[in-house]
């Protein structure tokens, strides 16, 4: 240890150190323009200069390459030492007058001028680029020259073959001398690019040591080997030297590591389809034509420009955006991808929408496209809504695009639904790219005997949509079909629940139990509140002002600590935001961020990670409350979310740390409803070794799938459905109570007490979960002259003739099916999703039986999602023809005597063409049983349509709201068997998840009775909905009436009704929403 | 407070109510700012102290949404 | 009863309003906000009983 005195002080330093490393480490500034702290020190620029004493006289040394010794006096801040560097800086500025970094310096020495003849270099031959590219392992240039014509070059001035272009260079270089366009024009040969950002969709570059996204599990960077210089040349390894943890290991080697499992579930996702093969688009040679993946990204607050609507060629902002649909999907000419890509349609309409909410409204935005396959629930109604917000909607399939040079606009031709040919320009093309298995899973797939489909997507039957062809190896997501989000999640729970089932003897053998972290104790202490205002990327920060929010809520009484984040919800910010509270000893959170309904559990982790009361939290909502529902008065927004803040602030002072209760979860399950999915979910939590009961109010198990001939792969249904019974039957732990309603429901998660109501008797039934598998019916049609004819029938009448092989189907002449009967109207603004599949499946089904016969498909919209698409082709091929009606003009039915007279206006020709038929099949809607009772038993939503409101439209879409209650099948919306069984396995593997933890625990915001305060009038336990109060029996403060937590909801209603306010409801105390109140008006606090 | 600037508090209801705000977020409606939501677990907490309360501290109306 | 307390203290009976809205009714939560807040404009800000920050 080396002791010496720096600008008067005793400072300390390490043998060998120079005297910038020990000023640096005690916030000593002394400016440099040459030194990096991963090379070694040069003295080249002096401007570094300081004062020493060494005892006996003073001289002036450079401090980045000095050492330092016991005793020696450094002054960094005398009158010399600043002259000194004031005459480099005006020597570096007259000859760099254009450099911004000297004019910078200029200021702060304040020259005006320089005294010397001003240069037009823009090099200060600091040489930092030269030991920059030394240490990377390379020496690919160097100082030539002599005195005045000293300059930075390669040898000879001649372009390079040693230099890789790593960049290097110029990333030190502190005046831009050295650009990476210039490291491709004078240095090297080789050609220099960034490295693309794989999360940015190559729009952005990133370095070889990096962090992949910010979001990343786990979040530590990662080396690329590919493009680190080190494997390279074997220089560089600045990362180790400047890691203070010794944390990187450059030797590491790639392990192989042996896991023993007993199932696999395979996930590895798609690949969007790249475009640069089709060069009519252009994609690959022009910025301006992109994937609806890199869109993504610009829509993106995280992305590379921030959300901002831009360009790539110009910056410029578009004011005309086209879609092209279906690029890599449903196209065998071009690409192998027959099938439909699922996703697309749905996307391409939620970019648009996005793209104008971030432009504004004048953005004009058109979708080209063959159909619209808007079949998941609550998309007809988006779809709906984006062409009310005037976004247009071209059914033609773009085959030119050709770049206008000069401006960079883009032109098309289309020929359009009239058969006119149009010239078109747009600033901007978004391709809607679709879903593809990499080349690197298909040999995972073969090399683990997977079987695929022609799409190469992993084979599955309709009845085990989620198992392959091995045994023990499972199937989810976009790898078993191209599908969305909230099916992928479907598919995971149903296959981490097969998985369970197959393992379930060996439960809990391999498990470890996570670190308790200690709860502080702040009882006395002092509130000291921490304030996080969330950005939500541009959704909230786009209209409120959040740095004038953050700084108006430090002001507020007992505020510590306040700070914005980007996402307060991602992983990282949860970690920062953990150390924030227990750096600054915070005792109180504040989120001010999006709803508490679905986050607020979230904050509350962070809170008991950071050894908080989990009730010391109060989260306010200045999103679906301020920022987008005043998208137009960010100001009012901006005020109100202060507001917000301010109330939220006045009540979390109050909160006090609170218990929570710990209860048993009855191991048994309860399922409603026997059709599919219901006794595929029955099935799944026998096996996974819990006792089901299931209810079915009919004499027979199956639903609907009874009425049902053939899957879309082509599997007999009744077999299959036979087979499933039987399962059901004969497994001991499944109790089945035919023909039984469901009365009255009790309780709450894990403890629910059921009541069963078979022929007038009536038995109760303990319960820790339930699911909802109550399914939907067909729709009984008014229109088209059903019930009129006998020849007018349902798509579920004709899967009965086909079951009965009725002998009249093969002697038809003509057969027609009109679609979306009862489905994407005023009143059912929903698509069924199923019934264009099915209508398909049966024309073939016909064709099969009479190939002469004549088969018509009437509809509005062609919706075989995924790998039904092939059976649209097969129908094509096979002579079905295929007639497109618009909704203003739907077909008419006419019954004569011998034919059934159909006119339908034919959409390209314009004229009606009328058609003789014997048959008409209307593909009916699928409806909602629309259950309010049974909704109100569980306490779980419907929506407008009658469908089951799940958790989370994409993240929980087998399970409510409500604890412990489970949803699958049609109750949820309309959906093929293959899903609805993925839907019951879900739901049960879902449940499982609360089963098998055996214990829940309560609310702690619960009622309380002060005994000394009560009265004993009873109110309360009169008018308890849950009948929590009652009167004590027995101790010190018998006949007062005392709350039971586990009863208690927290509803308040006992807390309001006490006359002698007596009871306290933790959480939302009289005191805590008077603070609030209180808070309500700004100079009240 | 201006005519252009008043205050109304509301007391949601924590599973009515404020799911409908929350709703009415997501399906991005407009609608005007004078609104401040106070969550509460359900109408039956409400006490007249309350309301009284708010109009004491100046709000210009209270409503109450179960 | 609550309206009857208020009208005795002199506060505009529309300054105060009750409704039920479901979870699932967005639509008719906007459309309360905008009809309250309609009202309550053409009554103007509320000077009874408000306590005097300024005292």
């Amino acid at each position: 240890m080396v002791t010496f005195k720096l600008n008067g002080k005793q400072v300390q330093g390490e043998d060998g150190q120079y005297i910038i490393h020990v000023a640096e480490k005690y916030g000593v500034e002394i400016p440099t323009l040459c030194h990096h702290k991963a090379l070694e020190p040069a003295g080249m620029c002096r401007i570094c200069t300081v004062e020493l004493f060494d005892g006996r006289r003073t001289k002036f040394v450079t401090a980045c390459n000095y050492p330092i010794w016991e005793g020696m006096e450094v002054k960094t801040d005398t009158d010399a030492v600043h002259q000194g560097r004031k005459l480099i800086v005006e020597m570096l500025y007259a000859r760099c007058p254009e450099v911004p970094l000297l004019q910078k310096l200029a200021k702060q020495y304040k020259i005006k001028a320089p005294r010397f003849k001003k240069e037009d270099d823009t090099c200060i031959l600091c040489g930092l680029c030269v030991r920059m590219c030394e240490k990377m392992g390379n020496a690919a240039i160097s100082f030539a020259g002599r005195g005045t014509e000293m300059r930075i070059d390669t040898p000879f001035g001649i372009q390079s073959d040693v230099c890789m272009a790593c960049g290097a260079c110029a990333s030190v270089c502190p005046t831009g001398h050295i650009t990476l366009a210039k490291i491709k024009e004078e240095f090297t040969k080789t050609h220099p690019s960034l490295i693309p950002s794989e999360y940015e969709m190559g729009l952005q570059g990133r370095k070889p040591v990096y962090v992949p996204y910010a979001q990343a599990v786990p979040n530590t960077p990662a080396i690329d080997r590919s493009v680190c210089m080190h494997f390279k040349t074997g220089g560089c390894k600045v990362c180790a030297e400047v890691c203070q943890m010794d944390a990187i290991d450059h030797m590491m080697k790639d392990e192989v590591v042996d896991i023993d499992a007993g199932a696999v579930v395979l996930s590895p996702g798609f690949e969007p389809f790249d475009p640069s093969k089709f060069d009519n688009y252009g994609y690959a040679s022009h910025p301006n034509v992109m994937t609806a993946m890199e869109f993504e990204r610009i829509l993106s607050a995280s992305g590379p420009t921030g959300g901002h609507l831009t360009r790539m060629s110009d910056h410029k902002e578009p004011k005309k955006v086209a879609w092209f649909q279906c690029v890599g999907s449903r196209d065998q000419n071009r690409c192998d991808n027959k099938y439909c890509s699922s996703v697309c349609c749905m996307y391409a309409l939620k970019e648009a929408v996005i793209a104008k909410e971030h432009a504004g409204d004048d953005l004009e935005c058109a979708i080209f496209y063959m159909d619209m396959r808007t079949h998941g629930k609550d998309f007809e109604r988006y779809y709906n809504r984006a062409k009310d917000q005037g976004i247009r909607f071209e059914r033609s399939r773009v085959h030119t695009v050709v770049p206008q040079d000069v401006t960079g606009d883009l032109k098309i031709t289309y020929t359009n639904e009239a058969g006119k040919n149009i010239n078109e320009t747009f600033d901007m093309i978004v391709l809607s790219v679709g879903l593809e298995i990499s080349p690197e899973i298909i040999d995972m797939a073969k090399k683990l005997g997977i079987e695929l489909t022609d799409g190469n997507f992993a084979k599955t039957s309709s009845f085990a949509p989620v198992e392959t062809n091995r045994k023990g190896v499972f199937v989810a997501g976009a790898f078993q079909g191209p599908k969305d989000i909230p099916q992928s999640v479907v598919d995971s729970s149903a296959a981490a629940g097969e998985a369970g089932a197959m393992l379930a003897t060996v439960r809990n053998t391999l498990t470890r139990v996570p670190e308790e972290i200690p709860e502080t104790n702040i009882v006395g202490e002092r509130p000291r509140i921490g304030v996080f205002v969330c950005k939500c990327g541009t959704n909230i920060a786009g209209v409120v002002n959040v740095p004038e929010v953050r700084d108006y809520a430090a002001d507020l009484p007992y505020v510590e600590y306040c700070s914005d984040n980007l996402y307060s919800c991602s992983q990282d910010t949860q970690e920062t935001m953990t150390q924030i509270i227990k750096a600054n000893k915070l005792n109180r959170i504040v989120v001010a961020a999006c709803t508490p309904k679905t986050h607020e559990p979230l904050f509350q982790e962070t809170l008991i990670n950071a050894g908080l009361n989990k009730y010391l939290f109060e989260m306010t909502n200045i999103r679906n409350h301020a920022s987008w529902v005043h998208k137009d008065a960010p100001e009012l927004a901006t005020q109100k979310a202060k507001d917000l803040v301010r109330m939220a602030v006045s009540k979390v002072a109050l909160m006090e740390p609170l218990d929570e209760a710990e209860l048993q979860v009855k191991p048994v399950a309860m399922v409603i409803g026997g059709g599919i999915s219901g006794m595929v979910s029955a099935k799944n939590l026998a096996e996974q070794g819990y006792e089901v009961h299931l209810i079915e109010k009919d004499k027979v198990l199956g639903g609907q799938a009874n009425n049902l001939y053939q899957t879309f792969q082509d599997e007999n249904i009744a077999q299959k459905l036979g087979s499933l019974i039987k399962d059901v039957q004969e497994n001991d732990r499944v109790n089945i109570h035919m023909e039984t309603t469901l009365e009255n429901v009790d309780g709450f998660v894990g403890n629910f007490t059921s009541e069963l109501k078979k022929d007038e008797s009536s038995t109760t039934l303990a319960h820790g979960v339930a699911v909802i598998a109550t399914g939907a019916h067909g729709y009984t049609p008014d229109e088209y002259c059903y019930g009129k004819d006998d020849r007018v029938i349902t798509s579920l009448d004709l899967d009965k003739k086909f079951m009965e092989k009725d002998t009249v189907l093969p002697s038809l002449q003509t057969a027609v099916f009109i679609q979306c009967v009862g489905s994407r109207e005023p009143e059912r603004p929903y698509c069924s999703r199923v019934c264009c599949t099915h209508s398909i499946d049966n024309a073939l089904e016909l064709k099969t039986l009479n190939p002469d016969m004549n088969v018509f498909i009437l509809y509005r919209d062609i919706r075989t999602y995924g790998e039904r698409e092939y059976k649209y082709q097969q129908a094509r091929e096979a002579g079905v023809i295929f007639i497109r009606y618009s909704v203003d003009q739907k077909p008419m039915v006419e019954v004569s005597d011998t034919k059934l007279l159909i006119t339908v206006t034919d959409h390209v020709l314009g004229v009606p063409v009328q058609i003789d038929a014997d048959l008409l099949t209307l593909a009916t809607a699928i409806v909602p049983n629309k259950d309010e009772k049974l909704a109100n038993f569980f306490k779980v939503p419907l929506n407008e349509d009658g469908f089951f409101v799940e958790r989370h439209a994409k993240l929980g879409p087998s399970e409510f709201a409500t604890d412990g209650v489970f949803l699958c099948g049609l109750a949820h919306y309309p959906k093929p068997i293959d899903e609805a069984i993925a839907h019951g396995q879900a739901a049960a593997s879902r449940a499982v998840t609360l089963l098998a933890k055996e214990t829940v625990h309560t609310s702690g915001n619960v009622a309380k009775i002060d005994p000394m305060k009560c009265s004993a009038c009873g109110v309360c336990v009169s008018i308890c909905p849950y009948s929590a109060p009652a009167f004590e029996t027995q101790g010190r403060f018998e006949g007062k009436a005392g709350i039971n937590p586990v009863l208690c909801k927290g509803c308040g209603l006992c807390v309001a009704s006490c006359r002698s306010g007596a009871i306290h409801l933790k959480g939302f105390d009289t005191n805590q929403i008077l603070a609030q109140i209180f808070a309500l008006n700004e100079e009240a606090v | 407070m201006t005519e252009n600037n008043i205050k109304i508090v509301a007391f949601l209801c924590n599973w009515c109510s404020y799911g409908a705000a929350d709703l009415a977020g997501v399906s991005r409606m407009q609608y005007p700012a004078d609104v401040r939501a106070i969550r509460i677990p359900c109408t039956g907490r409400l006490s007249p102290k309350f309301i009284l309360s708010a109009l004491r501290e100046g709000c210009d109306a209270v409503w109450v949404s179960g | 009863m609550m309206g009857n307390l208020l009208e005795h203290m002199g506060i505009d009976r529309d300054r105060i309003h009750f409704s039920w809205i479901s979870s699932a009714e967005a639509t008719k939560f906007v459309d309360v906000v905008r009809e309250i807040s309609e009202k309550v404009r053409a009554l103007g800000p509320n000077k009874k009983f408000v306590k005097d920050y300024t005292k």
